[in-house]
């Protein structure tokens, strides 16, 4: 079988607008989080704290080319290209029809579909701007990494709200592993933060104040925004080309629960944990680290811990497990890139980053959630779980590189 | 019609339960009402009532009928004040 490494990672986040400030946040145990500034804070009940993107400026990052895009499409393109000049790949002759592009997401294209409905109900406009369509459909920003890039592979998108991004490393593995292609750009984007999006979320019942993920008296998620990309290649393929390795992906697992449209399953997330095991074939006592869903809410939180359980048995009480969202928020069908940030960080460094905002234990969490501050520790492989609204779930599984 | 009355009968419409089986101190859990269909439940009371019920109040593990009716009157009693 084809190894798979990852080459190179980009981002741009609340935490950072690189991969390396991204990075460097988790380890300082440092929150983007803070008053929303996107949307006035008056027009919301609950999700007035957000870890919104600041200091971005779309002309200066991409040119003209920025008003084609959704802040979606934006963040994506910016992330894209870090991570393509990290890896130092090229896409010249056959090497473009070789290469993929696979993005996660979840619903982009929000702030142009707000914008284009107000002006439509609220203000009676009578003409809406020509380029709403090409700015708010959804495989926009994989359009857009290919056509910046010259890649003419296989180009396209997977949604499953906040598993999108994971699904997309396992859609660019199969394909690499598949001999369709020898590279992938791949990772994950969203930029949800618009007055329509907060208040559908605040309508369920589950923005908080503050997250704090597998803490006693948790009351639900912080959202944020954002892209990560990176690329990944055989290992044949980035030796040849004398590319440095950041981690190799050793698997995929995905499952569906089958079951509640939004309640979490225990035993279809420890599927997708046990698939991407068995993937990397990689044994439960291997992994010592597990980048976390851990969204914050009551019930994600119990049931991941109850998955760890199942799957890792008494090896489980060893594990560190975190949850970054704290610091970046939950960026829904981006979540999934930020976190590989955290896991590959982990696994090159050897330190943990922190779950923020953890307070008082909760017995339905009794696990080592690294609490507060960030920690040296060796890792030699590390999984990074999102599980979906919607029963959808996808884990990978990282192995340090040496 | 009392608050109880009224929020009573929109939790058996909406989880399709008998009414004689709510009280008071019955919580949400009890009566086989989570996940989504809670939020609808309290979705329902703020459209009937025209109140808006914050987070606080609508704990579904642990909170009754009771206190949910008692936030209730007391975002009333907030509306007619202000």
């Amino acid at each position: 079988m084809r190894r798979i490494v990852i080459t190179g990672m980009g981002a741009i986040n609340a935490l950072g607008n690189d991969a390396a400030s991204t990075w460097a946040g988790m380890v300082a145990g440092r929150s983007g989080i803070g008053p929303i500034e996107r949307v006035p804070a008056e027009q919301l009940r609950m999700g007035n704290v957000v870890a919104e993107i600041k200091g971005f400026d779309p002309v200066a990052r991409l040119g003209e080319r920025a008003a084609m895009m959704d802040l979606a499409g934006q963040y994506a393109v910016v992330a894209a290209d870090e991570a393509i000049a990290q890896a130092g790949i090229r896409f010249d002759g056959e090497n473009g029809a070789r290469t993929a592009v696979v993005v996660g997401t979840g619903a982009s294209g929000e702030a142009t579909r707000d914008d284009q409905y107000r002006r439509l109900y609220a203000d009676n406009a009578s003409r809406l701007h020509p380029l709403g369509i090409v700015k708010m459909m959804i495989n926009a920003s994989a359009s857009h990494i290919s056509m910046a890039h010259g890649i003419t592979g296989p180009t396209f998108v997977v949604a499953s709200a906040c598993a999108s991004s994971n699904h997309a490393f396992a859609q660019a593995a199969m394909m690499i592993r598949a001999g369709l292609v020898d590279a992938a750009i791949a990772g994950g984007t969203e930029a949800c933060i618009t007055l329509g999006t907060m208040r559908a979320w605040e309508a369920m019942r589950v923005l908080a104040p503050e997250i704090r993920p597998f803490s006693a008296g948790r009351r639900g998620i912080v959202l944020g925004e954002g892209a990560a990309m990176f690329v990944l290649e055989t290992l044949e393929h980035a030796q040849a080309r004398g590319a440095m390795i950041l981690a190799e992906l050793a698997g995929a697992g995905m499952s569906s629960d089958a079951g509640d449209i939004a309640a979490p399953s225990a035993d279809g997330a420890a599927a997708a944990m046990r698939a991407a095991l068995r993937d990397g074939e990689l044994a439960a006592e291997e992994v010592g680290y597990i980048n976390a869903h851990g969204t914050g809410t009551q019930a994600n939180d119990s049931t991941e811990t109850r998955a760890l359980h199942q799957v890792f048995g008494a090896h489980a009480r060893k594990l560190a497990v975190s949850s970054t969202k704290p610091m970046h928020g939950h960026a829904l069908g981006a979540a999934g890139a930020f976190e590989l940030i955290a896991t590959i960080g982990a696994l090159r460094e050897g330190v943990i980053p922190p779950t923020l905002n953890y307070h008082e234990p909760d017995p339905a969490c009794d696990l080592d959630y690294v609490p507060n501050v960030a920690r040296e520790q060796a890792v030699t492989a590390a999984i990074s779980n999102s599980f979906a609204f919607g029963g959808l779930n996808a884990v990978v599984a990282l192995k340090r590189w040496v | 019609m009392s608050t109880q009355q009224e929020t009573f009968e929109i939790i058996a419409k909406q989880a399709k339960i008998d009414i004689a089986t709510i009280k008071p101190e019955s919580t949400l859990k009890d009566l086989g009402i989570a996940s989504l269909d809670a939020i609808e439940v309290i979705f329902d009371i703020e459209e009937h009532f025209d109140v808006t019920l914050p987070n606080e109040d609508t704990d579904f593990e642990n909170g009754t009928v009771g206190q949910l009716i008692e936030a209730i009157d007391r975002q009333i009693a907030a509306k007619s004040a202000g």
